[in-house]
């Protein structure tokens, strides 16, 4: 069972690599005529594409580390704000976190699209981090809210009697503690703006600007069927290598971040 | 003391507001408008005539089919699966950490890149599975360009990227559950099968039901998966609501009906998700 779930997660992947070192000639040959060719012409290629493809990641990068850096700023505030609440302001603000973080992006592009336009924030990389922090804020707090809770509250009230104030409550005695619980939603909140997709596809259209998942768009865009998957493949493994190491140091943060706001949420 | 608490969320509150709710206010404006290129991209009120033409689009019924068919399958697919991994990756074992890392690679990558890479898989017949056809004497499949199964394939692409994130949630429920009472219902001699059904099932629902509503709120937007794979094709098969009133904004530059179409797709979700929720109330006051 173990084997299978490996060969069933991994495969598709696998063949990505395979295909990425192959020449083009091999990909459509007969099945059983060429003899596997190993070749790095693939990623020649694409490296030297005009813009060059670590462009795309370098864009992703600053849209995802902007995108970070401003949801939690954003959302240690309103979970400390959430956590501390009662009443029916807690419930209604929880409530609408949890709607907010069930809806599908992709209805909300339109609309935001017309405000980009009217404010002129489309093809800005920084701007884009804006609808980005929004999209992540409701996961972000619930996972937040749910690490104040453990917080035993006498370490609070010690705080306040030695006369820090908030900021410097959160800045030196509750946020190093919920060190585990942030590094967590740093790493979805990067995921999720690293991968998302119709927003970026409407708001941004200079391509030196493109982030990685509408860059594969494009490159897909050309035809239904004179793909060059050879450099295509080459495209994919570049841009799933940082998100694969990034799963395999951290897996313990994103699976603690993802149950912590589902369960507590 | 409430007020600071208050002034805390507003920020975030704002931007979520400015985010999520104003294009729904937006879109509930814009269907009760033409605004296409026929009117010169002028809003004009036209008294309910999107949502008119909503009812007798047989597109977007046809596509209200595809887009539940797709989302139905996938879901349900995903839980089983979904199920069945949490089970397998709750089992304490060597090398437990590694496989659930494994495992959540599909989920963590775009969906677009590995859309494309399912077109190449799924290529005919340079592809790899066609591949494999022909060299057992086959003819090669067009699992992309047949009508009645393609979208079969679109669940398949998307089954395999996102039963990893509902196998995690189901994983963080089952590691709620007591060891102790498990261990209490083995020695009173249940076999493992009534285990799973009397103590594990009911105890999980809160988060089978979670990861429902959160997945079946994404496979009814599908999108990305859908455009990179197939483009709605072939002969408009696999076209999704969402993507339809994508195009309908950016390729037919209709806003106005596009916004009916999101709205429509909107509405639909709610009223699946509710139905779901009665359903479960239902359900857990009869066992109760």
């Amino acid at each position: 069972m173990r084997a299978l779930l490996l060969i069933w997660s991994l495969a598709p992947l696998l063949w990505q690599l395979y295909t990425s070192f192959q020449p083009p000639e091999a990909l459509v040959a007969p099945a059983g005529a060429a003899a596997a060719q190993w070749t790095l012409e693939n990623y020649r290629q694409i490296l030297a594409g005009d813009p060059p493809f670590w462009r795309y990641l370098l864009n992703s990068t600053v849209v995802g580390a902007a995108t970070t850096v401003l949801t939690l700023l954003m959302a240690v505030p309103c979970a400390y704000g959430l956590q501390r609440q009662r009443g029916a302001l807690r419930l209604g603000v929880t409530l609408a976190l949890l709607a907010a973080a069930l809806f599908p992006i992709v209805l909300l592009f339109l609309a935001l699209l017309e405000l980009a336009r009217a404010l002129g924030l489309a093809n800005n990389l920084l701007a884009l981090s804006l609808p980005y922090t929004a999209l992540s804020l409701p996961l972000a707090v619930l996972v937040l809210r749910a690490a104040f809770a453990e917080m035993p509250q006498e370490l609070e009230d010690a705080a306040c009697l030695e006369g820090l104030n908030l900021p410097q409550r959160l800045r030196f005695v509750l946020l190093p503690l919920m060190t585990p619980a942030i590094a967590s939603t740093a790493i979805l909140v990067f995921l999720l703006s690293w991968n998302e997709y119709p927003i970026a596809l409407t708001w941004i259209s200079r391509s030196e600007l493109l982030t990685l998942p509408i860059a594969m768009a494009r490159i897909s865009g050309s035809s239904l069927y004179s793909i060059p998957y050879g450099a295509y493949a080459a495209a994919t493994v570049l841009g799933s290598v940082p998100l694969l190491l990034l799963v395999l140091v951290f897996q313990r943060s994103i699976v603690a971040g993802l149950t912590q706001g589902a369960v507590k949420g | 003391m409430s007020g600071i608490n208050a002034l805390l969320m507003l920020p975030a509150l704002l931007l979520l507001a400015a985010t999520f709710l104003l294009p729904m206010v937006r879109y509930a404006w814009m269907s009760g408008h033409a605004s296409s290129v026929v009117t010169g991209l002028m809003a004009i009120p036209n008294g309910g005539a999107n949502w008119q033409r909503l009812l007798q689009d047989a597109r977007f019924w046809q596509d209200a089919f595809q887009t539940l068919r797709f989302a139905i399958t996938s879901v349900g697919l995903e839980l089983v699966l979904g199920l069945s991994i949490a089970l397998l990756l709750h089992q304490p074992r060597r090398g437990r950490g590694l496989l659930r890392a494994i495992t959540l690679l599909p989920w963590a990558l775009p969906t677009t890149v590995m859309a494309l890479g399912w077109r190449w898989i799924l290529n005919d017949p340079h592809g790899p599975i066609n591949a494999l056809i022909i060299r057992l004497g086959g003819d090669s499949y067009g699992f992309l360009i047949t009508p009645s199964t393609t979208w079969l394939f679109t669940v398949l692409a998307d089954v395999w990227k996102t039963t990893p994130f509902v196998a995690l949630l189901l994983l963080a429920g089952l590691q709620s559950i007591p060891t102790d009472m498990v261990e209490a219902l083995t020695l009173e001699g249940a076999s493992r099968w009534q285990i799973l059904r009397r103590l594990t099932l009911p105890l999980l629902m809160p988060f089978i039901t979670l990861a429902l509503l959160f997945r079946l709120a994404q496979a009814l937007g599908v999108f990305d998966l859908i455009q990179i794979l197939t483009r709605g094709g072939p002969a408009g098969s696999t076209e999704s609501l969402a993507f339809y009133a994508y195009l309908n904004a950016m390729r037919f530059l209709d806003f106005g009906y596009s916004a009916t179409v999101m709205l429509a797709t909107f509405a639909l979700l709610v009223l699946l998700s509710l139905g779901w929720i009665l359903l479960q109330r239902v359900g857990s006051r009869r066992t109760a």
